[in-house]
């Protein structure tokens, strides 16, 4: 290879080359020539045919001669377009029409156009790794390599200072009652009571809220074999629709940095929900809309809303 | 079981029993609620048998034993303005044990079957009321299954109740006012139920325009 690269474009060995193609044709002729020509007069049949065949493979052997040696020097040639960092593509570059042709400049820019965004993709990429809005690390849905090697801290909060934070908030809403379990292992799982309204079911990993099911206060909330029921979902619509709400809520109230003001956020929200059947519709002042009451809550004024009439 | 809410819907002037109940079921249809098989409710009265009441020196007290096919294995027993006790099924074999305690009057069942509709969760029963073999009248039965506290979603109940009986909406049914904030049960609408069917035998003096 180092023979190959330090020749380049090697004039010497262009030359040699070429006039090795013309001995290639001019002995390839010779044997067509022989050939054309047949065999000549001899005193005997035989004779005849030993000197035909003689000189037939005599032309046959210079030919191969010469191809060998064209294969030789071509390798001491080498590939112009080898070292060129657009490969075949630099060859644009010899294309005399500029001005019809721009392709090789358009191609240069191109290419240095994608070089800087591959770059500053880079840069990128790593400023939001530091300041991660994912909510948590097994749903990035990346291979295990690249995932960061420490979990982020709020994942890893003792369960006492859960504990604290949801206790906390049980106490600031008299209507609300919160009962905290943990029936897997560390992460805790809630259930809500709200008045005589409505029963949530609060699944979280640490202080984050992974998976929240609504269903009415007369609705069972326990499995068969006394375990909290997380999966089924409400047999009336109007809490299948608060359900979907309240998913929509826990996208809407992220503070990656303090989880225990999304917690708090997200359950006073949910406490709006006291007067379910009893807010009418901010927007159209009806109870009913295709017979469910105002479902949707304001992520702000936590006004009601029926789910088509909120902007 | 949700808060129910238990109502007449007088005849149709000019119209059968029969045809109102179409043309109220008909507007129900329009409205987009589905036809979810039938109900029945059934109610006989008993009084305090005569040995009892010389004894005792007390007025006769009349007893209500009911049915309601939405809770198949229950029987529910009422007192007008008194105390009530739901049972099972049995209860019937019972009170035919107590003859000499309560005897049922005569000819006295009157019952209510009709369609139930869903819209939405809502559960409407339309039904028509009989004694023995004539048509007494209509009741609407409109229960709204996601709530359990009468006071919350009597608003959204009455605002239900008049997109399909418009003037004939009802007012609150007197148990709503029993006890605010309680937890509304299925013998609150057996009580409405046995209101209701008392109001329609002391109508059946009165001759109604269009009751065959
Ligand atoms: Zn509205």
């Amino acid at each position: 290879m180092a023979d190959v690269l330090s020749v380049g474009v090697n004039l010497e060995a262009f030359a040699q080359a070429i006039s090795a193609i013309q001995a290639l044709r001019s002995s390839v002729s010779r044997v067509f020539d022989c050939l054309k020509d047949g065999m000549r007069n001899k005193e005997t049949l035989e004779g005849r045919e030993k000197a035909f065949i003689a000189h037939f493979q005599d032309n046959l052997h210079s030919v191969n001669r010469d191809l060998n040696e064209l294969e030789r020097l071509s390798n001491l040639v080498g590939k112009p377009s080898e070292n060129h960092p657009l490969h075949n593509s630099g060859l644009l570059s010899l294309d005399p029409v500029q001005d019809k042709t721009p392709l090789y400049s358009q191609l240069l820019q191109a290419y240095k156009w994608s070089n800087k965004l591959q770059y500053h993709a880079g840069l990128a990429s790593g400023l939001l790794n530091q300041q991660s809005l994912k909510r948590s690390a097994n749903q990035m849905g990346v291979s295990a390599k690249r995932r960061p090697k420490a979990q982020p801290t709020t994942l890893v909060l003792p369960p006492q200072y859960v504990d604290d934070v949801i206790s906390r908030i049980d106490r600031m809403f008299p209507e609300m009652s919160i009962h905290l379990s943990r029936p897997n292992g560390t992460s805790a799982m809630l259930l809500v009571t709200l008045g005589k309204v409505l029963k949530v079911i609060v699944v979280m990993r640490s202080l984050f809220i992974d998976r929240t099911i609504v269903r009415g206060y007369s609705e069972n909330v326990y499995t068969e074999d006394g375990k909290l029921d997380i999966w089924s979902k409400s047999n009336y619509q109007v809490f299948q629709k608060v359900t979907d709400h309240a998913t929509t809520a826990l996208l809407h109230y992220q503070l990656p940095q303090m989880p225990d003001v999304v917690v708090r956020s997200f359950m006073t929200w949910l406490r709006s929900y006291i007067k379910l059947f009893q807010a009418p519709c901010q927007r159209c002042g009806k109870f009913l809309q295709d017979g469910l009451p105002p479902t949707w809550r304001d992520f702000r004024t936590l006004e009601a809303f029926h789910d088509t009439c909120r902007q | 079981m949700g808060v129910t809410c238990v109502s007449q819907m007088p005849v149709a002037e000019g119209k059968s029993v029969q045809q109102t109940v179409e043309l109220l079921t008909r507007k129900l249809e329009m409205l987009g609620a589905e036809k979810q098989g039938t109900f029945c409710v059934d109610c006989e009265t008993y009084h305090t048998a005569a040995s009892t009441l010389g004894s005792q020196g007390q007025a006769g007290k009349l007893m209500y034993v009911m049915h309601n096919s939405e809770y198949p294995l229950s029987c529910f027993a009422l007192f007008e303005n008194g105390p009530w006790l739901i049972a099972d099924t049995n209860f019937d074999v019972l009170m035919v044990k107590l003859k000499g305690f309560f005897q049922s009057a005569k000819a006295s069942k009157i019952e209510t079957r009709g369609t139930r509709y869903q819209y939405c969760d809502f559960l409407v029963k339309v039904g028509t009321v009989t004694m023995g073999p004539s048509a007494r009248g209509i009741s609407v039965e409109v229960e709204y299954g996601p709530c359990v506290v009468a006071s919350d979603c009597w608003s959204l109940l009455l605002e239900f109740l008049q997109s399909f009986l418009g003037s004939h909406t009802p007012g609150a049914p007197a148990v709503f006012g029993n006890r605010h904030d309680a937890v509304y049960g299925p013998a609150d609408t057996m009580i409405q139920y046995m209101e209701l069917f008392n109001k329609i035998r002391k109508q059946q003096q009165v001759p109604v325009a269009g009751i065959r």
